[in-house]
């Protein structure tokens, strides 16, 4: 039964961008591919997503990225270890440059995305982390 | 995870994670649900549980989120259930309702919980009681049920709510019809939203015509109907307050829902339950006392006659149920003897019924009730007069 | 082919050399493929005089800088005057700016435009952000020092200043204090407030979102106002296509939300008792341009004799200078591409070249590096270049509107215009455009079309060189990144906004947000306060923090 329940996903935006065309299609999309999104408007706070992902037992964090906000993840993994939820994966899309992403990973966030990526490989990196973190 | 008992001290700690993981476990029924609802049923009875439930556009959210602000302010721990529907396609959900209440959302004394409606109809989720019942258990003093109300009947929030808010829109009186027959049995309280436009005023005086319309119900038994704009908080401290004194009167709840206003209440629950014919028609229990009650039947393809409206049988059985569990409510036997029925108007296939059981008279061996059968839009369809002979004798089943 | 069947029974000869057409090209390769195009119309393989035979050309299409426009608003356009090479630029502190901002003069741009950093966006000052955020989008301006420092050397009274300045337009309040510091009059100082469209950044670009509906829609009245008396070189109004579109619009979705926008924006105008003689003048237009060549161009000239028309008809305006329909285009980032990224340069040569034939009277054209991060100086000036060559090697200035009177452009520029309408018509059917986004009916369209498109690009109907075709292996390193503002330069810009906070007089500052608190409770003109506190050396947070305790920051309406 625990199987069969869809993957618990955020979709949010930190920092100060507010463009949020991506992170909507994302949402949509993984909504279509059967997931149960929790989609939340841009210039979250990171504490409020962390309290987010706390109750809402989230399996993944989508963090969405096109201005320089993801700059800001390696503090959001920092809150997330603290609050005890290092289980929960966390991936990231947008314009992230090259040298970054390298550091983003090195952070903890477990994949990076880039602008005209197929959707589907989104979706299937959340089924994959979500199947990962409920072992 | 951690031996259960541990959880539930740990829960009842304050532990936000152990609490999130046990609703999951308890929402999707996981190996682990049973032995976590066994160590928290001791711990019930402290919440009291509202269900808010209205069409899109109400603004729920931004009251909600108003609400939570004056409760919390009270010095209550308020949690919160938003319940969004699925796609009936894909099985997935998109989950926004509690980022719009985008102020609260933050606040330590806040927990709120998204789920999914996953198919199951009425604005809930399958094991949103259960939910519900983490929440009391974890100690919280309020839990609020938001629910999408698309024009359904909400009904399924009464089954798990003490208190029932219907929130309306202004301009809603233009179209009635958004608001079912349902949700009018089911509502403790409208709440006119968004106050401040224009035409709150209007809709506020259309849905207490409606209310009046129903009969059998005096008029100081009304639901109240509240303004509020949820915006910049008028009127939400007086909707708040009338809750809470509400929630003092009320007893307190057990496990999986609020307890039936009486004893002849659950009585009903349990007779129409072991009714076979009853299920067979598909016929629903709403309200039940000493005396009274109302079944509603939704006219489906099986109930149609060789012309294609509803069969007089079913209008007839609709009735007939509703007068037998009227007359049985005193816990003896009472059959029916003679009943006359009459037929105003023609009833299609789709149309939702409600038939409501009322005492004319009663003696130690006889019974007089009247039954009206009323469509959606409050016309009457029929009317059904029967006399019940009372035997005295205790009903099988109930010691 | 569109033609009725039931003519008389002598065919033309007209009639007759199609069939023959038809017939031979019905018996080509590739003849079933259909053909459609972004706001959903089919492309048909050929336009003839049977699409548009060209009658009463007064009437529909006219004479340059004649009712309806469509040919364009003034008598000589580009051949007069080319368009204004306006590069939108913004980043690390104001020095870093102010160089970039000559350097790009010195290479032929002609106008300022000022993108200030997300903090500043958000409402906020230098010293209440984190760190790592500052100057890596846009310019780190807080303070009158700041913008004097931005546009140290420029002529602020000679060349127009386009400013990404929401409401409540701290950004001009501050260029205005500068200019009164310079003793110039502020009669002298031209330009456009780019972001004072608050619907536009409600539904689709949030980055500009700022005060909650309510009380951006009674900040802009003011801000229109104010600069009608007091700047009256500045266009206030600014209504933003581009956010729209960007955000997943059709392009004819894009002009009739625009145009919807402005005709409630003039309402409202209209409401305060201002005369549309004098505020639609004032009223310009921005919009994105995307790669799809001919309907950018047919939707432009559709959106140009429409505005024409509504100005006149539904508002009664007299002048003609209130008909005129004034756009700035900015060449769609959206089409751009991460992968290859030098094909970018193409892309936007034919973006610059639809919106030089639409008609337009500003241009920004993108850096290839745009989809990568903020633009390095070499791409920056590529930019620049590709505007040179298409004016001066392709000499595109050197005939009016050159594709007017083509039976294709004609015909799917009437298409566009029948199409706007009706969806202007659903608009005013749901009251309006403040009414139409509170119910969310704009953004599930936008969202619906930006949904569908995503799903083309998926299943390879809409090709994409480089993402869904003629792929290459990527080499991430290739192309040159710009580097983030050093964490020195941030620290010092840090410095001197303490400094400023430090030196500066305490309480005409306290007073001056006291009576901004007071104006915005009441109904005095909110700009005019804000230009004062500018002006008494209110910092741009100190500014927003005041009106978010009063009118509220409120939250986007988002549609998934």
């Amino acid at each position: 039964m625990a199987e069969q329940r869809p993957p618990k996903v955020i979709v949010t935006k930190i920092g100060f961008d507010g463009h949020d065309r991506g992170s909507r299609v994302v949402a949509a999309y993984l909504r279509d591919a059967g997931m149960e999104v929790v989609y939340t408007p841009p210039w979250q706070e990171i504490a409020a997503v962390v309290k987010l992902a706390t109750e809402e037992d989230a399996d993944v964090i989508g963090v969405s990225s096109l201005a320089t906000d993801h700059r800001l993840v390696p503090k959001l993994m920092a809150a997330l270890r603290s609050a005890g939820l290092e289980d929960v994966r966390v991936i990231v899309g947008g314009i992230v440059p090259p040298k970054d992403e390298r550091l983003l990973l090195e952070a903890g966030v477990a994949r990076v995305f880039h602008p005209g990526g197929a959707l589907g490989d989104i979706a299937d990196a959340v089924r994959a982390l979500t199947h990962e973190r409920r072992r | 995870m951690n031996a259960p008992a541990t959880l539930a001290e740990r829960i009842r700690g304050g532990d936000r994670r152990a609490l999130a993981r046990a609703i999951t476990a308890v929402e999707n029924e996981t190996g682990e649900a049973a032995s976590i609802r066994a160590a928290l049923a001791a711990h019930l009875g402290r919440a009291q549980v509202t269900g808010i439930t209205g069409p899109p556009g109400a603004g729920k959210s931004t009251l909600v989120n108003a609400l939570v602000k004056v409760l919390v302010g009270y010095g209550r721990r308020v949690a919160v259930i938003a319940v969004d529907p699925s796609s009936p396609v894909s099985g997935g959900a998109v989950l926004g309702d509690r980022v719009r209440m985008s102020e609260m959302q933050g606040h330590d004394a806040v927990f709120i919980r998204s789920l999914a409606a996953r198919g199951h109809l009425g604005g809930l989720s399958r094991t949103t009681a259960q939910v519900i019942d983490v929440l009391d258990a974890a100690g919280f003093d309020d839990v609020l049920v938001e629910t999408v109300g698309a024009g359904q009947s909400e009904v399924e929030v009464a089954k798990v709510a003490a208190h029932r808010l219907v929130v309306c829109p202004p301009g809603l009186g233009d179209d009635v019809q958004a608001i079912k027959a349902g949700i009018l049995e089911i509502a403790d309280a409208f709440v006119v939203n968004k106050a401040d436009l224009p035409d709150a005023a209007r809709t506020e005086r259309e849905l207490r015509a409606m209310l009046a319309l129903r009969s059998g119900t005096a008029a100081d038994a009304q639901p109240p109907v509240l303004m509020t704009v949820a915006t910049n908080g008028e009127g939400v401290a007086a909707l708040a307050d009338w809750l809470i004194a509400r929630g003092r009167q009320a007893p307190p709840r057990a496990a999986g829902g609020p307890r039936p206003a009486s004893d002849a209440a659950a009585l009903l629950e349990r007779l129409i339950a072991r009714d076979a014919f009853a299920r067979h028609l598909g016929l629903e229990l709403l309200e039940a006392g000493e005396g009274r009650a109302a079944v509603r039947m939704r006219v489906g393809p099986e109930h149609v006659n060789f012309w294609g409206s509803c069969h007089g049988g079913a209008i007839f059985s609709l009735a007939d149920t509703a007068l037998g569990l009227a007359c049985n409510s005193y816990g003896s036997v009472a059959a029916l003897i003679d009943s006359h029925m009459v037929f105003s108007v023609a009833v299609k296939a789709g149309e939702l019924l409600t038939a409501r059981a009322e005492e004319v008279s009663r003696t130690r061996k006889l019974g007089v009730y009247r039954m009206e059968v009323r469509r959606e839009d409050a016309v009457l369809v029929a009317s059904l007069t029967g006399t019940v002979y009372r035997t005295g004798k205790p009903l099988p089943g109930e010691a | 082919m569109n033609k009725p069947i039931n003519r008389p029974v002598a065919q033309t000869e007209l009639e007759q050399a199609e069939r023959r057409w038809q017939a031979a090209f019905e018996a080509s390769p590739g003849a079933a493929r259909r053909a459609v195009n972004r706001s959903g119309f089919e492309v048909k393989p050929l336009y003839t005089p049977q699409d548009w035979p060209g009658e009463r050309y007064l009437e529909t299409l006219g004479f340059p800088g004649e009712y309806p426009h469509t040919r364009g608003i003034y008598p000589s356009m580009h051949r007069g005057r080319s368009w204004t090479q306006r590069q939108l630029i913004g980043l690390g502190v104001p020095e870093d700016y102010n160089a970039r901002l000559k350097a790009l003069l010195a290479h032929g741009a002609s106008a300022v435009s000022l993108i200030p950093c997300n903090s500043v966006f958000r409402g906020y000052d230098a010293d209440e952000v984190p760190e790592e955020l500052l100057g890596t989008c846009g310019t780190v301006v807080n303070t009158v020092d700041d913008m004097a420092r931005a546009l140290a050397d420029i002529p602020i009274d000679r060349i127009s200043c386009a400013l990404n300045d929401p409401s409540p337009f701290t950004l001009l309040a501050l260029v205005l204090a500068v200019a009164k510091r310079r003793g110039i009059a502020w009669t002298k100082i031209s330009g456009t407030s780019n972001q004072s469209d608050c619907i536009s950044h409600f539904v689709a670009n949030h980055m500009f979102f700022r005060l909650a509906l309510p009380g951006a829609r009674r900040v802009l009245v003011d801000h229109i106002a104010f600069c009608n008396a007091q700047v009256p070189g500045w266009n206030p109004l600014s209504v933003v296509g581009q956010h729209m579109q960007q955000a997943g619009a059709t392009p004819a979705e894009a002009m009739a939300f625009t145009l919807a926008s402005a005709i409630q924006y003039a309402e409202d105008c209209q409401a305060r008792g201002m005369d549309p003689d004098s505020f639609l003048p004032r009223f310009t237009f921005f919009f994105d341009i995307s790669v799809s060549f001919f309907e950018e161009i047919a939707k432009f000239r559709a959106g140009r004799r429409l505005w024409a028309k509504i100005a006149r008809e539904r508002f009664g305006a007299k002048d003609p200078k209130a008909w005129r329909f004034k756009f700035h285009g900015q060449t769609s980032g959206v089409d751009l591409t991460r992968q290859q990224p030098l094909n970018n340069i193409a892309r936007v040569a034919v973006q610059a070249m639809a919106g030089i034939f639409g008609g337009l009277q500003s241009l920004h054209t993108d850096s290839y590096d745009e989809v990568l991060s903020v633009p390095t100086a070499e791409a920056a000036r590529i930019a620049v270049a590709t505007q040179n060559v298409l004016r001066e090697e392709a000499q595109l200035t050197e005939v009016i509107d050159p594709l007017g009177g083509s039976y294709y452009l004609e015909s799917l520029t009437d298409q566009m215009q029948a199409h706007i309408e009706s969806i202007i018509a659903r608009i005013d059917a749901a009251g309006g455009m403040y009414q139409a986004v509170e119910q969310g009916l704009v953004q599930r369209m936008i969202g619906d079309s930006a949904f569908a498109f995503q799903k083309r690009v998926e299943r390879g109907e809409q090709t994409i060189v480089g993402v869904n075709a003629y792929q290459t292996e990527e080499d991430p390193d290739a192309y040159s990144v710009l580097e983030y503002p050093q964490r020195e330069r941030i620290a010092a810009q840090l410095a001197r906004l303490a400094e400023y906070k430090a030196q500066r007089l305490n309480a005409p500052v306290a007073s001056a947000l006291d009576a901004l608190a007071r104006a915005a409770q009441g109904s005095a003109n909110v700009m005019a306060s804000v230009v004062a506190a500018a002006e008494a050396g209110a910092t741009h947070g100190e500014i927003c923090a005041c009106l978010r305790r009063e009118l509220g920051f409120g939250q986007p309406l988002a549609i998934v």
